[in-house]
């Protein structure tokens, strides 16, 4: 049986995503990050435990691998991915408490993606902002589902996750903390295996989880100054030095690379009172760098705001006149 | 739109260089096959829970089973029953379990419409039969080597699934299939679950359990007496005892334990292993089922009734049928006991005699079988119940059905023209008609099956002398009632306990063979009169317990 391990990624399939996907890179970085970020927050306001929402951070990244990334709202596929494996685990959640928690992320009362190093004056609670009106929450919740459905095909129905960190707990109690206190190491490794999920490079799709766990230990012990094993331990653990280190940069650089991100984003939305970024802005983002935007989309028919959605098309018409003239 | 930099294969980042180095099998993010991948041969079954096709995979040549789920609810998008077999199938990989080859994706044929959803299909292995089925053949005859022979690989089986903390919770005949090569396999996962208490160990039973779950699972057949008392803290011993069952059934060839009403169940197997004392199932009469209980002190009728199969046989039931479910035998033993050390030795698989194909022979009983099987879990499935989380609302839909891939398969009455006849049928004649229905108030009685059940394999101690039971019965009410032979008298608690199954009157006597009963029928329109006209004729002397879903609907719904 293969709970320890994951389904990763092919070269092909990684390759693919860097060339097919008809986004720059870095956009395509900073929208993975936004929305990991937004499946995590969307976690801790659904109060599901944190092994749920990391399985949902990566099936989200799975199916991301397969389908292109403007095919549906960011923070739809978000939803419909942490629906997915609360659905699987021992709390779901209902659609409704789901709608509830993304209108209130996606509203201007939002403290989502506000630096927290340095808070803006907390934004008004205006609950009239995330009000959810039936209609609004019909229609999420049929976008939603319907994605849920593309989700599981995207994933051949592969919803099992194997998640590092009881590895990581398993390991450190192998090396007996080595020798520091026990909360201090595990609470470190923890959040490199947590800001992990949130890389760019995708490491949970391209180590197995015994991998990410020797990894976070490893990196957790030279933050602490733990002393590690002389030997080349982490072959007692089945992974490779190259591996190793490897995951020890990737899992360094998501803290940095991560603030920057952060700053990217919000240059992104243009000071939109929001605290997701959307495909529209994405979209503008694009007009404004002068490359060609073709949406590509698939017939969601749900919208919420046909107005905003005709005047959005208005908007992509004149620009493409502006662009041909 | 276009990303400059990539295009450059030396821009490849650097995860993919090292992705090239690590290359492991391509064995995730495939996506779903599409169902043109599929040769589909022809529809094997319909029935409550949905569809299964056979098909044959354009790419390997294989003969597979399409299990199409139906989305009967989607209030909450997926079912999650579904996912959750599909998630178990994916982790599990063993000879005696069915394996889940690849999902199947059918779009509809415009994609313009919005209100069409994309139909999805499990793909499992094509297996011939199912022991249920296969029992129900009158012309096969199972000998010892080869119940062995199913009992090893069923064991075998399941202690892979206990091992790996599995319960299953739905074992019974109809759910175990067989290929014609003699490998039979465990199938039906869809009210399986992650078991949270220790894993059997050699020699201690089921041990203790650590958590509580539904006790709203096993067929009732099936079901150990300590889910009928309502155990919620149970072990892996819950599936043992459907070993036990589908052991005594392939000895007995029906099902030993056929009760009508979870009361009557019990009853039945407190006649058969005893009724429970604190020495033989401790602790019993604390379980919430059981405060009304008063049996009559009986010692059980086990060695008794299967004294014709051997010691070894008596001695291996009665561990697997052990009321205690703490002392019952676990996988680890049962594949231990001298029974199949002792001659004659086990059959190898691939020894046991190929039986002829039998979709349209296995379609015929299994219209008998399905129709006869008792109601499925009441809860449906775990996460069904009222209050068990947003899945609630999946009353036991088309997905969830309690006889297997395969099981099911078989379209309830349909056959057309240019459909098989199962051998050993062929050539046999048309029984005279029978005479017109005496009331013709029930224009669609055929549909009107919900009448109350009665066992399968109704002959008591039946030979097979009956060869055509398995023959669908379309008929109306009135005659049935008519030519009903009055209930044989019985005991005073049962008649009691028979008002359970509501009013309607019924025919209950395992050993009644030629009362009438009626069966639904969900099969196209245009094969129902041909279909009546034929099985009304044959199934004057032969139908008999098929009615059974009735109470398994009144669950459904």
């Amino acid at each position: 049986m293969s709970h320890m391990s994951n389904p990763l990624a092919t070269p092909d399939q990684l390759f693919q995503r860097r060339s097919i996907d008809a986004l720059p890179i870095e956009l395509q970085d900073a929208i993975f990050f936004a929305t990991q970020c937004l499946t995590q927050a969307a976690g801790i306001l659904l109060q599901l435990p944190q092994s749920v929402t990391a399985q949902a951070n990566v099936l989200l990244a799975r199916y991301w691998l397969v389908e292109p990334m403007m095919s549906h709202e960011f923070s739809d596929v978000s939803a419909a991915t942490i629906y997915l494996t609360a659905k699987l685990s021992a709390h779901p959640r209902s659609p409704r408490d789901l709608a509830n928690v993304y209108a209130y992320l996606l509203s201007r009362s939002t403290a989502f993606f506000h630096n927290p190093k340095n808070p803006p004056p907390p934004p008004p609670n205006d609950p009239s902002s995330y009000y959810l009106s039936e209609a609004a929450y019909h229609a999420f919740r049929n976008r939603v589902l319907a994605l849920e459905a593309r989700v599981l095909c995207a994933l051949a129905f592969d919803t099992h996750v194997a998640l590092p960190h009881p590895l990581a707990v398993t390991y450190l109690q192998a090396l007996e903390f080595l020798g520091v206190p026990k909360d201090r190491i595990a609470k470190k490794a923890v959040a490199y295996l947590n800001a992990a999920l949130l890389s760019p490079q995708m490491l949970y799709l391209t180590s197995q989880p015994n991998a990410l766990a020797v990894a976070a230990v490893y990196n957790a012990a030279r933050d602490i100054g733990a002393k590690m094993p002389e030997c080349e331990w982490w072959e007692v653990f089945d992974v490779e030095r190259e591996e190793l280190g490897f995951l020890v940069v990737g899992m360094r650089s998501v803290d940095g690379w991560g603030r920057k991100m952060r700053a990217d984003l919000k240059g992104m939305m243009r000071g939109a009172e929001r605290g997701m970024v959307t495909r529209r802005d994405v979209e503008d983002e694009l007009r404004r760098r002068g490359v060609e935007v073709v949406v590509v989309r698939a017939a969601s028919g749900n919208e919420v705001d046909a107005e905003e959605e005709a005047a959005r098309r208005m908007d992509e018409k004149m620009a493409s006149l502006e662009a041909g003239g | 739109m276009s990303i400059p930099e990539s295009k450059e294969p030396g821009s490849a980042p650097s995860p993919r260089s090292f992705a090239i180095a690590h290359q492991r099998p391509r064995n995730s993010f495939v996506g779903c096959s599409r169902i043109t991948d599929y040769e589909v041969l022809g529809k094997l079954g319909e029935g409550t829970f949905g569809e299964v096709h056979r098909a044959k995979s354009k790419k390997t040549g294989a003969l597979v089973a399409l299990k199409k789920i139906i989305m009967h609810n989607e209030k909450d998008g997926f079912p999650i029953t579904a996912l959750r077999e599909i998630k178990l199938l994916k982790l599990l990989s063993h000879k005696n379990v069915l394996s889940l080859e690849d999902m199947a994706v059918e779009h509809p044929a415009r994609s313009s419409d919005k209100r069409k959803k994309p139909i999805m299909y499990m793909v499992t292995p094509y297996m011939d039969h199912d022991l249920s089925g296969l029992l129900d053949n009158p012309s096969v005859h199972f000998t010892e080597p080869q119940i062995k022979c199913y009992m090893l690989q069923l064991l075998e089986g399941l202690k892979y699934l206990h091992e790996n903390r599995i319960l299953h919770r739905d074992m019974k005949a109809a759910n175990l299939l067989i290929n014609n090569k003699g490998i039979l396999q465990i199938a039906d996962f869809g009210l399986a679950r992650h078991y949270e208490g220790e894993v059997p160990k050699p020699g201690r039973g089921g041990g203790e359990g650590r958590r509580d779950y539904t006790s709203l699972v096993v067929t009732r057949w099936y079901r150990p007496p300590e889910l009928l008392m309502h155990l919620k803290r149970y072990t892996t011993a819950i599936d043992m005892w459907g070993v036990g069952c589908v052991f005594g059934e392939m000895l007995v060839g029906k099902p030993i334990l056929a009760g009508e009403s979870d009361g009557h169940q019990l009853e039945i197997i407190f006649e058969l292993c005893g009724t429970p004392t604190d020495e033989n199932m401790p602790g019993w009469r604390s379980l919430p089922g059981a405060e009304a209980l008063q049996p009559r002190p009986r010692i059980g009728n086990l060695s008794q009734r299967f004294r014709d199969y051997g010691p070894g046989a008596v001695s291996l039931l009665k561990e697997l049928l052990k009321l205690d479910w703490r002392s019952r035998i676990n996988a680890i033993d049962a594949l231990k006991h001298p029974y199949f050390s002792t001659a004659p030795l086990p059959a190898r698989p691939h020894e046991l005699p190929s039986f002829e194909e039998s979709h349209e022979l296995d379609r015929r009983k299994f219209h008998d079988r399905r129709a006869a099987l008792p109601p499925a879990p009441k809860g449906g499935t775990v996460g069904r119940g009222p209050h068990d989380g947003p899945n609630a609302s999946f009353s036991g839909d088309g997905f969830a059905n309690r006889n297997g891939v395969n099981g099911g398969r078989y379209p309830r009455n349909s056959r057309g023209p240019e459909d098989r006849v199962p051998a050993w049928h062929r050539d046999r004649g048309l029984p005279p008609r029978p005479p017109p229905p005496a009331d013709g108030d029930h224009p669609d009685g055929y549909r009107d099956g919900r009448g109350g059940g009665r066992p399968r394999g109704g002959g008591g101690g039946g030979g097979r002398q009956d060869v055509d039971t398995y023959i669908p019965s379309y008929d109306r009410d009135g005659p049935r009632r008519d030519d009903r032979r009055p209930p044989p008298p019985r005991r005073d608690d049962r008649d009691v306990r028979r008002h359970d199954w509501g009013d309607r009157r019924r025919d209950y006597d395992d050993r009644s063979r030629n009362s009438r009963t009626r069966s639904r029928s969900r099969s196209p329109i245009r094969d129902w009169d041909r279909d009546r006209e034929r099985d009304r004729d044959r199934d004057r002397d032969r139908d008999r317990d098929r009615d059974r879903d009735r109470d398994r609907d009144t669950y459904r719904r």
